[in-house]
């Protein structure tokens, strides 16, 4: 099993802790005036994406872990599983479960295209592109000439995803969205 | 890749301006400059640093790296028997970080002085402060009293034991395994102290800690290393001992660097033995300092990692 050691750590290593997979997100190399030096470093959980602080003897290692991130484009659902399929050629498929799917479900847009983060082979997280286009399903009727300024309502798009919208927006209209704030940025062509 | 220089061009002012105040500094106070060669014949013997070897293109050791200019001043010493100090760079191997680098810039000086040696570095680094950097007058404190307010708990006195449990409770360690209270201390020292170090003199350091200074009784009666660390934004900026001039204590402690170094699997050295004819031929009873520039830069400067303050960083 491949392994790294306090000099080789640094921000994006996928290691193993407690036999979960979890990325370095800060290490910083601590030595005091006279002594044995340590690494002190931020760690995030994949699984469950919690930070955690860890300190290290300069010199110790840790196991690495098999993660990598492939670029996929979401297929289909079914009841169990979310599809994806590899866009290097290769068209091999991986089933997410929920829990790796998590808040991108709100995001999964046939033919769309996904971070998926591969843990021994397995699907553990999806990350949707920071902008997407939705179109939209239901909202309150749009106010005539409103389209300056002021108000916001609820709209609910294609993924079943609700996000605030300006009053004049239609139901049918393709809309882009920031993913990471679910915020409504613009209509779709217009950018 | 940049051919350029990666500093700003106020950062390689700046830094000049500090070299020039230091140099100023020295020479007023009838310190002479010594130009130290950076190879020297055997590596530092501290188990904890690594000396880098200079080699021939056919793989022949030709020394080692200075790890600081220390022997070669000690060796001026013992022949001047007057102040000296010398600027320049030094290196260590496999130290990496936010305020480690592998070649940094150092001034380091020493002065002759038959007592009172510790109260003597305190008033003058205090003067050092005040004159050359934006931080005022440090405040003068003992290592114990750092950990009795933090914690209730003499650093001398306390058991590894209960240093352990301290530790487990508030750091969470990748492995708890050959940790010795040296190390537990270190440990408690960085993670919960040393960071609210504004602008400190750090005096009295534990017994085990003592590296090349004298050791002696604080107040209480515990046996401390007489040293004084200066502190500014939480960075270790400078060092200072109340120098060990005894050469067969000397010798000893180089012997135990040597076991410390085989225990730890690390590589075994040469005893710097010009160093000890220089302690026999009489080293005068003196304090020594050593201060990193590019850390005390950054202290001005106010950044928080030296990696802006470097002119180059190509390695």
């Amino acid at each position: 099993m491949a392994s790294y050691s306090t000099s080789e750590f640094k921000t994006g290593l996928k290691v193993l802790i407690d036999g979960d997979p979890c990325t370095i997100t800060e290490n910083e190399f601590v030595k005091p005036g006279k002594g044995q030096a340590f690494n002190r470093v931020k760690i995030k959980n994949l699984k469950t994406g919690r930070l955690n602080e860890k300190t290290f003897k300069s010199g110790e290692s840790i196991e690495a872990a098999d993660v990598i991130d492939l670029d996929m484009e979401f297929l289909y659902a079914d009841s169990d599983f979310y599809h994806f399929i590899v866009t290097d050629g290769s068209f091999e498929q991986h089933a997410a479960d929920k829990n790796a799917v998590g808040d991108a479900v709100n995001w999964l847009k046939e033919q769309e295209s996904y971070a998926v983060t591969l843990f021994n082979g397995v699907p553990l997280a999806v990350t949707p592109p920071n902008h997407i286009e939705l179109e939209v399903i239901e909202t309150d009727p749009g106010l005539k000439g409103d389209t300056a300024q002021g108000g916001s309502k609820p709209a609910t798009l294609s993924t079943g995803a609700i996000v605030n919208v300006p009053l004049f927006i239609e139901v049918g209209e393709t809309l882009r969205i920031d993913t990471r704030s679910a915020e409504y940025i613009s209509r779709a062509g217009k950018k | 890749m940049s051919w350029r220089p990666k500093a700003a061009v106020s950062t390689m002012e700046a830094r000049a301006d500090l070299l020039e105040t230091l140099r100023s500094f020295f020479k007023n106070r009838d310190s002479l400059e010594i130009d130290v060669p950076t190879i020297a014949k055997v590596p530092v013997s501290d188990p904890w640093i690594d000396s880098l070897t200079v080699t021939d293109p056919y793989g022949k050791q030709v020394g080692f790296l200075l790890s600081s200019p220390e022997p070669y001043l000690k060796r001026c010493l013992a022949e001047l028997n007057r102040p000296i100090h010398s600027i320049g760079h030094a290196y260590r191997g496999n130290e990496m970080g936010k305020v480690h680098i592998p070649e940094f810039s150092i001034i380091e000086w020493y002065r002759p002085m038959k007592s009172g040696q510790i109260d003597a570095m305190v008033i003058e680094l205090t003067a050092l402060v005040c004159e050359l950097t934006q931080f005022g007058k440090p405040k003068v404190v003992e290592y114990r009293t750092l950990f009795e307010d933090a914690f209730g708990l003499n650093p001398h006195q306390t058991t590894e034991h209960e240093l352990a449990q301290l530790v487990g409770d508030t750091i969470s360690l990748n492995t708890t395994s050959n940790l010795d209270s040296s190390m537990l201390l270190d440990l408690i020292f960085v993670n919960h102290i040393q960071p609210s170090l504004n602008c400190h003199l750090v005096l009295d350091f534990p017994f085990a800690q003592a590296a090349l200074s004298r050791v002696g009784e604080n107040d209480s009666g515990d046996q401390v290393a007489k040293r004084v660390e200066l502190y500014l934004s939480g960075v270790e900026i400078a060092n200072g001992y109340d120098e060990l001039v005894d050469v067969n204590e000397q010798r000893q402690r180089f012997e135990n660097d040597r076991l410390k170094r085989v225990s730890l699997h690390r590589p075994d050295v040469d005893v710097d033995e010009e160093m000890l004819f220089a302690l026999t031929a009489g080293l005068p009873s003196s304090y020594g300092v050593a201060l990193g520039i590019d850390r005390l830069l950054m202290a001005v400067l106010e950044k928080n990692s030296l990696i802006p303050c470097m002119t180059f960083m190509d390695i």
